[in-house]
């Protein structure tokens, strides 16, 4: 770890978040093809980060939600 | 005007700047130019009228009209009032950073920015990319991604990748958080994750959006590349000089009124000479700092001090 916080090398950050990075990764290659069919979606920086938001905060912490109440039935 | 070169400034100044730098306020300031200006100069329907510029470029660089937000003593003036009212140096320096981020940036097009309003409402402009605002949104983007603008963009999409640091949540917590309020305040309502989100955010947009309007242009719509400078030449553009020496003197001899290409040798060869003349002082202190080879030392021989002498 360096003094500013981060990992030392990509390597280790790449080691502690692949899975965070992979849901960025998909967010962004589905934000671009819908972008490409529909460019008005790619004007506006509170759409993008609302749907940013819901790609990477709510729909994994949905998926957990309904995984845990699935496992405890 | 730049199209994700706005969104991916705040990481790059970011890294290099740390703690020294809020992050929102810079991202503000990066922004601030285009909202206040950018809405008009494409035109919004509102309850069945457009609302839109007469002159688009002149009233979202020149003066009369917005560009004064686009000048560098606009970012000063925001940040004093920021500072007068949260009495937050960082804060308001910062805002002063990103909004002179984006007036610098904008100077690449035909049309540039009035870097010093209300002292001189001249246009300093490169010239790089043809600045195609009054033919809309959707010409205006794939112009620009078949220019030297899209080149210019590509070049802030590798520089913030290779600023993947700051993207980190580590990052996030020990140098963003610790030098900007917003964070600390938000951290009460909302989850971490949330915000190292919103945090990304922009970077995020700039990519994304790069990477889309690039293939919206050249496999969706066919507009061809023209990497020439001033290009794309297929687009009616706008340069400085119609809209300086409709204001000010015609023999203006700056870089945004004449050609730019004898000029352009002259300040590539300075930014060279300056990079390399700091490359050489980098060099210069890593050879000082470096080990000096082994010699073999002579003995010296011990004197008798009087206090070896004494009893």
């Amino acid at each position: 770890m360096r003094p500013d916080g981060s990992p030392s090398s990509l390597r280790d950050a790449l080691a502690a978040g692949w899975r965070e990075l992979a849901l960025y990764v998909g967010a962004g290659v589905v934000y671009v093809a819908i972008g490409v069919a529909f460019p008005e979606f790619l004007f506006s920086w509170p759409v993008a980060a609302g749907y940013l938001v819901t790609c990477v905060v709510l729909l994994p912490a949905l998926v957990r939600f309904v995984r845990v109440r699935t496992e405890r039935r | 005007m730049s199209w994700a070169a706005h969104d991916l400034e705040p990481y790059v100044i970011q890294k290099h700047l740390g703690k020294k730098v809020a992050f929102v306020p810079l991202l503000i300031g990066s922004y601030a130019p285009d909202l206040m200006s950018k809405w008009f100069v494409y035109g919004v329907g509102l309850a069945g009228f457009e609302l839109k510029a007469d002159n688009p470029a002149q009233f979202h660089r020149g003066w009369p009209g917005a560009g004064f937000t686009h000048s560098l003593t606009f970012g000063v003036l925001v940040g004093l009032l920021i500072y007068l009212v949260g009495r937050n140096k960082v804060v308001a320096y910062s805002f002063t950073i990103g909004q002179w981020a984006h007036a610098l940036t904008d100077m690449g097009d035909t049309v540039g920015s009035m870097l010093f309003f209300p002292f001189t409402d001249h246009l300093f402009a490169v010239g790089a990319w043809a600045y195609a605002g009054q033919t809309g949104r959707y010409v205006d983007a794939g112009a620009y991604f078949s220019g030297l603008g899209f080149v210019w963009d590509g070049i802030f999409v590798v520089w913030a990748i290779l600023s993947w640091r700051v993207l980190t949540r580590g990052y996030f917590r020990e140098t963003v958080l610790a030098a900007d309020p917003f964070w600390r305040w938000a951290g009460r309502y909302v989850s971490e994750t949330m915000l190292v989100a919103l945090y990304r955010a922009s970077f995020f947009y700039g990519i994304a959006r790069w990477t889309a309007w690039l293939i919206w242009a050249h496999v969706v719509r066919s507009f061809a590349f023209d990497l020439r400078w001033g290009g794309p030449r297929w687009v009616p553009r706008i340069y400085a000089r119609d809209l300086n020496q409709a204001s000010a003197a015609p023999a203006c001899r700056c870089p945004g009124c004449c050609s730019m290409r004898p000029r352009l040798g002259f300040y590539g060869a300075v930014a060279v000479l300056a990079f390399a003349k700091g490359r050489s002082a980098s060099v210069r202190d890593l050879l000082r700092e470096a080990p000096r080879p082994h010699r073999p030392r002579r003995r010296l021989r011990r004197r008798a001090t009087v206090r070896d002498e004494a009893p």
